[in-house]
């Protein structure tokens, strides 16, 4: 009896160790053939690369961050995805450390279609028909605010410096966020500044500190704030704006006079991509009008894509504040483009964010 | 004689290759993932910044700016402080339940163990969302407080808060504080005590003067293990705690991640490893005073 019980427990162990070893070596064998795509939270959909997924079922494997400049210095550090996703102001800055390789544009089927004006952004240039970066999202940063919580505010940044909403405010913690807004509420350009603007900046970002809740850039979080009433006003993104509007919470996303943040992020390849071809099909599958079509109506993002914008209804292009055509939309608000003090920006709002 | 001899020069060999077996991995582990790598932190620490992964050139103006600049001696200040009350917290709670577990738990010790570890069982930052729940503005505690009628509205005194961060800490290193004074209980010989009773004290006097000093080596064990890793703990004020709990490990983060500065975030943990070498001296040396049994 003893014997029989060891023989049938040794059994299932050397069933449970096979097991285990079949299912460690298939997902390093997986691992290498599939595409590594490094990208902001919520941009790893499946519905964004249908046609991609259809030609390479289970082809992708999405790594997440929550702000382009952690993800550049964890690409620094060593990290090797084949694909990531920054936004065009991080560009010149991933290029300058060397990691990007240049994106032949006639493997790009629609690149044509792609709005001028993200075309033609002088950071993309690679020269010879190449770019180092296939512009794909664009969209606004403003203030979401409650309606119900704030009555009437008037129409400008400064809602977020407001001292009667203390503690129930957020903003996003990223450097080509609030600082920006910080910049322009202190009368400097955001995106070149002396030392002595930048103190003025840093003022106005320690007049803000203590009447925020959090800085964060979990938009989650931030949108479960807002429709419980914890927070009545937060710097977020459209995507936030939409998705508490089809909950039904009383929000508007704000048109401030000072102008809204408009920015745009794409795909960059890195140097030593190991899925080239597949990083290509992946791009050009991104680059359908249908998931262009899928962004602008689940996520309330412009898509880099003319063809996009065409087949989604006038209507529906209204209700999420956008125009059909993207220069429209930057004659009002402001690009994030390239910032020259990027890292003194982001030492100094990391000092004032402990209280310095 | 000679047989002897001989017999015992192949014993010694096959001891010695055991011995290097064994300690090869603590060697590895020690001389590679502890002393390479802070070694790298300390190299790191005196370079100058210019964005590449090392730095360049040798320097001191990190260490300048870091004793230099009142900001990081308060942060500094600030991450003692709640890592002080964190493990006071902790310590507190932790040991009626180590002196239950020892004395009087009986029959039921192991099921009172394993549950004390249960919480492992779940990543930590599960448990710290646990507590986002617990504290959110519509959260478990301010809607029960508004049933029972203490409050009318919910108040945002409980997330985003210093407090918010010391409850959450406490919670998530309990059972670091448990098993330690624990062990320390249940190795004082229980004829000391009955000594004690035989010599007419009352229980409290006997736990006062033999259970108490017995199990100091187990607190302040208990304490270190808590303190020391909640002073750079930089998730949780994250998570919890808002712009007024921002400790010195979100700081040195920062450095490595966005503010793209390795070298000032080395200085800031070689700084932040010095504080904390002084106040693991200090709890030695308290120890030694009340007289560590070992």
């Amino acid at each position: 009896m003893a014997f029989e019980l060891k023989s049938t427990t040794a059994k299932k162990a050397r069933t449970g160790l096979a097991a285990l070893a079949i299912i460690l070596s298939s997902t390093v064998a997986f691992a290498a053939d599939k595409l590594q795509y490094f990208t902001w939270s919520g941009y790893e959909l499946p519905d964004f690369n249908k046609s991609f997924l259809a030609a390479h079922p289970d082809g992708v494997e999405a790594s997440i961050f929550g702000d382009d400049d952690d993800a550049f210095t964890k690409v620094k550090a060593g990290f090797r995805p084949d694909i990531a996703h920054p936004c065009y102001d991080k560009v010149a800055r991933w290029n300058k450390e060397g990691l990007l390789q240049p994106i032949d544009t006639k493997r790009i089927k629609n690149w044509d279609s792609i709005f001028p004006v993200f075309k033609n952004l002088p950071d993309l240039q690679a020269g010879d028909g190449k770019v180092w970066m296939v512009p794909w999202d664009w969209g606004n940063t403003s203030i979401l605010y409650r309606t119900d919580l704030v009555k009437n505010p008037e129409a400008s940044w400064n809602l977020l410096w407001d001292k009667q909403y203390a503690g129930r405010m957020a903003t996003i913690d990223a450097v080509h966020d609030t600082p920006i807004v910080a910049a322009l509420l202190a009368g400097v350009n955001p995106f070149d500044m002396t030392p002595e603007q930048m103190e003025k900046v840093a003022a106005k970002l320690r007049e803000q500190r203590p009447l925020l809740s959090n800085y964060t850039t979990d938009m989650t979080s931030v949108e479960q704030a807002l429709s419980s009433g914890q927070l009545v006003a937060a710097m977020t993104w459209n995507a936030s704006a939409t998705s508490l509007k089809k909950q039904g919470v009383p929000v508007e996303f704000m048109k401030p006079k000072e102008g809204m943040l408009t920015w745009a992020c794409g795909f960059v390849m890195l140097k030593d991509a190991k899925n080239v071809d597949l990083a290509y099909d992946f791009i050009n599958s991104r680059l359908d009008a249908e998931s262009g079509k899928y962004l602008i109506e689940s996520y309330g993002y412009g898509s880099s894509l003319s063809t996009a914008f065409a087949a989604v209804p006038k209507d529906e292009l209204e209700k999420l504040q956008l125009p059909s055509d993207p220069e429209v939309m930057l004659k009002t608000t402001i690009f994030t483009g390239p910032m020259k003090q990027n890292d003194d920006l982001a030492k100094m709002f990391e000092k004032v964010k402990a209280g310095g | 004689m000679s047989t002897i001899v001989a017999a015992q020069v192949p014993e010694v060999r096959s001891s010695s290759g055991f011995r290097i077996g064994m300690l090869l991995p603590g060697a590895l582990v020690t001389f590679l993932l502890i002393l390479f790598a802070l070694a790298l932190v300390i190299f790191l620490a005196f370079r100058a910044n210019d964005g590449s992964l090392l730095g360049a050139g040798f320097t001191v103006a990190n260490f300048i700016t870091v004793v230099s600049d009142p900001l990081y001696w308060t942060v500094t200040l600030r991450s003692l402080v709640i890592a002080g009350l964190v493990t006071f917290a902790t310590v507190v709670t932790a040991y009626p339940v180590a002196y239950y577990l020892a004395f009087h738990a009986g029959r039921r010790r192991s099921l009172l163990l394993f549950l004390v570890t249960l919480p492992f069982w779940t990543s930590y930052l599960l448990r710290v969302f646990a507590w986002k729940i617990v504290l959110a503005y519509n959260g478990v505690l301010n809607s029960a407080l508004i049933e029972s009628g203490v409050w009318s509205e919910p108040t945002l005194a409980f997330l985003n808060t210093p407090a918010a961060v010391v409850v959450t800490l406490a919670h998530a290193y309990a059972p670091f504080a448990i098993l330690p004074i624990y062990v320390a209980l249940d190795t004082i010989p229980k004829s000391l005590i009955e000594a004690a009773s035989d010599l007419g004290a009352r229980p409290f006097t006997s736990f006062r003067r033999v259970v108490l000093p017995n199990s100091m080596p187990g607190v302040l064990a208990a304490a270190l293990v808590v303190f020391v890793p909640t002073v750079g703990d930089y998730v949780t004020p994250a998570l919890v705690g808002g712009p007024a709990s921002t400790m010195i490990g979100t700081l040195i983060q920062a450095q490595f991640g966005k503010a793209n500065d390795w070298p000032f975030g080395a200085a800031l943990s070689v700084a932040v490893m010095l504080v904390i070498l002084c106040v693991v001296l200090v709890a030695r040396a308290t120890d030694r005073r009340f007289g560590s049994r070992a």
